[in-house]
């Protein structure tokens, strides 16, 4: 099949929905299909012969995050010209109601549609007051995606007749394994609970600083390993500071390289957001190198883990909870092998291969309904397409 | 502790600026050093005399400038490393004789590069690291502890180990080695004052044998590399033929015989570029 992924996210800027469609599109193209993205990106230099940039990128706050998109409502024209070249088989947008790409693609499409819903939050006045204006675009998508309950959940609260399928999001198993090289200087005999996500409110790094003094104050030995960068960097830092919490190693912005040898060099992973997660692919990340996790009873991450088999769940915004299940598992060897070892065999399950071929069945059904089910004859040849 | 802040506030402004800005800072910083560390000046040249012995008293002061501007330089580099991504450094470095480095990762017990204090290592072990095979360095304990935890989450979020001069450290040696790593060492200093009295520039110093003793014990080859700053502000990282230790059951003979073959190829690659041998510290018996 001939497929175009529209992503609304700054191509150009590390982010969830951009890793995902940057993995979805590598795996459908080795399932034997034709994959084009069209994204706008902050850097004009991008020399990937299969992507488009349109526009620019602005950054806006959304869901106490900061969303980096375009914002430039005169595409269309540089749209339709792509679309006409192309003649796209199945055009998938990827949070379609983000402003403002993939809204002016889906209003020239003509053939089968699907969309995936990533986000999720517990309001989004942009949804409520945006539904008149929506809901004809919704009715141009021949099949949605979520990529979790929550998310399905979180569309059918605007959008009561939308029926989702659920696909989640992949794990590139290939990455992400528990036979990477540590760095070695961090496995100096300390036990490493791993912190990966930009520091961010929601994403709760404060919680699991005061959760990792109260671990620290119960089991000697123990340091905590923060990978990432962002805007409340310096608060934490300066709230370690300030309560004198020792062995905490602020990596910073880590190099996608490099990352799988912090998960290699931890031995709990903690994921502590305080709410407004739809998924959890930095929990499948761990899982994938085989990490026990402790994670917060939101709604995206429950979606992921399995309490008590994968992973240690505690209430979000609990420091005193974070550290109990932090030392729980500190002091516990056998258990933290235990829910490792669950946890490599669940990510296995969500490898890229897998949930690559479930998004091709989406795209099946799709085409089927737009009425559009011509049979290519890349599908007529055994081993490219699931019969 | 005050030196610490001060590292860091010019640490936090030379990760800010375009980098030819930052080197035009970091030269204005090599002068102001030039005139403030007189010990290092004098160390400097006088190590710098032992290298060149022919080099007449300007030269040497000439080359010592030049020595202070490339040292000051290689630490703006470091200096910007926590803003670096190995996309940024790759087409940065060039690389000579890459032939011997995979001659001597071929044969699967690790590579032990050995190399003098030159040049922006910190660059070529990232780029390294990231895309041929995890990469240790040795350092030596800093003072200030907060200085030296800077440098260690610096270079470990490009991936590179740093590990410590002592028990721990040679133990993930070896576990690193027999994963196939590379190690990467400078031996014209001997920090932990456990090395033996070799010939270096023909005149006695104390040189650390660890390499070659490691070497000799588990059949590791030997890679001298120089990392060097080309005119135009790139790296060049240099490779030799890799040195196979060749046991004969007399121990302290073959460490001695290691080691001075490896101080050969040191002070090659030192009289090559003098300008960035950058070790204004105390080595032979009779330095300042």
């Amino acid at each position: 099949m001939k497929i175009g992924l529209v992503s609304p996210y700054d191509w150009a800027h590390p982010g969830g929905v951009s890793a995902h469609i940057r993995q979805l599109s590598h795996h459908l193209r080795l399932l034997g299909h034709d994959v084009k993205v069209l994204a706008p990106s902050s850097r004009k230099d991008v020399a990937d012969p299969h992507f488009y940039r349109i526009g620019g990128v602005v950054s806006v706050p959304v869901n106490d995050s900061v969303a980096r998109i375009s914002l430039s409502f005169n595409l269309s024209r540089r749209v339709s010209q792509i679309l006409e070249d192309e003649n796209f088989d199945v055009r998938h947008f990827h949070e379609p109601f983000m402003p403002a790409l993939p809204m002016t693609v889906l209003r020239m499409s003509t053939t089968a549609n699907v969309a995936t819903f990533h986000a999720f939050a517990k309001s989004n006045v942009g949804y409520y007051y945006g539904r008149p204006f929506f809901r004809p675009y919704l009715r141009r998508l021949h099949r949605t995606i979520a990529v979790s309950r929550p998310a399905r959940d979180f569309l059918r609260q605007y959008f009561p007749s939308a029926d989702p399928e659920i696909v989640p999001n992949g794990i590139d198993v290939e990455t992400f394994r528990p036979d990477h090289t540590p760095i070695r200087h961090l496995r100096d005999g300390l036990l490493n609970v791993l912190f990966v996500g930009r520091i961010e409110k929601r994403k709760g790094l404060r919680d699991l600083v005061l959760g990792f003094r109260e671990l620290q104050e119960r089991v000697g030995g123990v340091r905590l390993i923060v990978v990432g960068d962002g805007p409340l960097r310096s608060q934490a830092e300066g709230l370690i500071a300030k309560h004198r919490i020792e062995n905490v190693v602020m990596a910073g912005y880590v190099p996608e390289e490099v990352k799988p040898r912090y998960y290699a060099s931890a031995d709990i992973a903690c994921f502590p957001a305080t709410g407004g997660e739809s998924f959890g692919v930095v929990i499948l990340e761990a899982m994938a190198s085989a990490l026990p996790v402790v994670a917060t009873e939101v709604p995206g991450y429950l979606s992921v883990v399995e309490p008590g088999v994968d992973a240690l769940t505690v209430r979000p915004r609990s420091p005193v909870e974070l550290g109990a299940a932090l030392t729980v598992l500190a002091r516990d060897r056998d258990l933290r092998a235990r829910l490792g070892a669950s946890g490599l065999a669940k990510a296995r399950r969500y490898a890229w291969r897998e949930i690559a071929a479930r998004v091709i069945d989406v795209y099946r059904s799709a085409r089927e309904i737009a009425g559009a089910g011509i049979e290519d004859v890349h599908e007529q040849i055994p081993g490219l397409g699931p019969a | 502790m005050l030196a610490y802040r001060g590292f860091r506030i010019l640490q936090w402004v030379m990760e800010r600026l375009p980098r030819p800005w930052a080197y035009a800072l970091a030269i204005v910083v090599a002068r102001l050093a030039w005139v403030v560390s007189r010990t290092a000046r004098r160390r400097l040249e006088f190590n710098l005399g032992m290298a060149l012995p022919h080099a007449d008293r300007r030269t040497i002061r000439r080359t010592a400038r030049q020595n202070f501007r490339n040292h000051s330089k290689a630490y703006a580099d470091l200096m910007r490393l926590p803003q670096a991504t190995v996309g940024q450094l790759k087409p940065l470095l060039k690389v000579r004789n890459q032939q011997f480095l995979d001659q001597a990762l071929a044969a699967g017990k690790g590579v032990l590069v050995v190399s003098a204090h030159m040049g922006s290592w910190e660059v070529a072990a990232a780029i390294w690291s990231a895309t041929i095979t995890p990469v240790a360095l040795f350092a030596e304990e800093l003072e200030p502890p907060e200085l030296y935890d800077w440098y260690r989450t610096t270079r470990q979020r490009l991936g590179i180990s740093v590990l410590p001069l002592n028990r721990t450290g040679l133990k993930q040696v070896v576990q690193a080695l027999d994963a196939g790593e590379m190690i990467v060492t400078a031996i014209d200093r001997d920090v932990a004052g456990t090395g033996i009295l070799v010939d270096f520039f023909g005149r006695p110093a104390p040189i650390p044998t660890g390499p070659a003793a490691i070497a000799l014990r588990k059949g590791v080859p030997l890679l001298p590399v120089a990392v060097y700053r080309l005119p135009d502000d790139t790296y060049m990282a240099e490779g030799w033929e890799p040195i196979w230790a060749q046991p004969t059951g007399d121990r302290e003979a073959d460490l001695r015989r290691l080691t001075e073959r490896l101080v050969r190829h040191l002070e090659l690659i030192i009289r090559q570029h003098p300008e960035q041998w950058h070790l204004p510290h105390h080595i032979w018996e009779s330095s300042p």
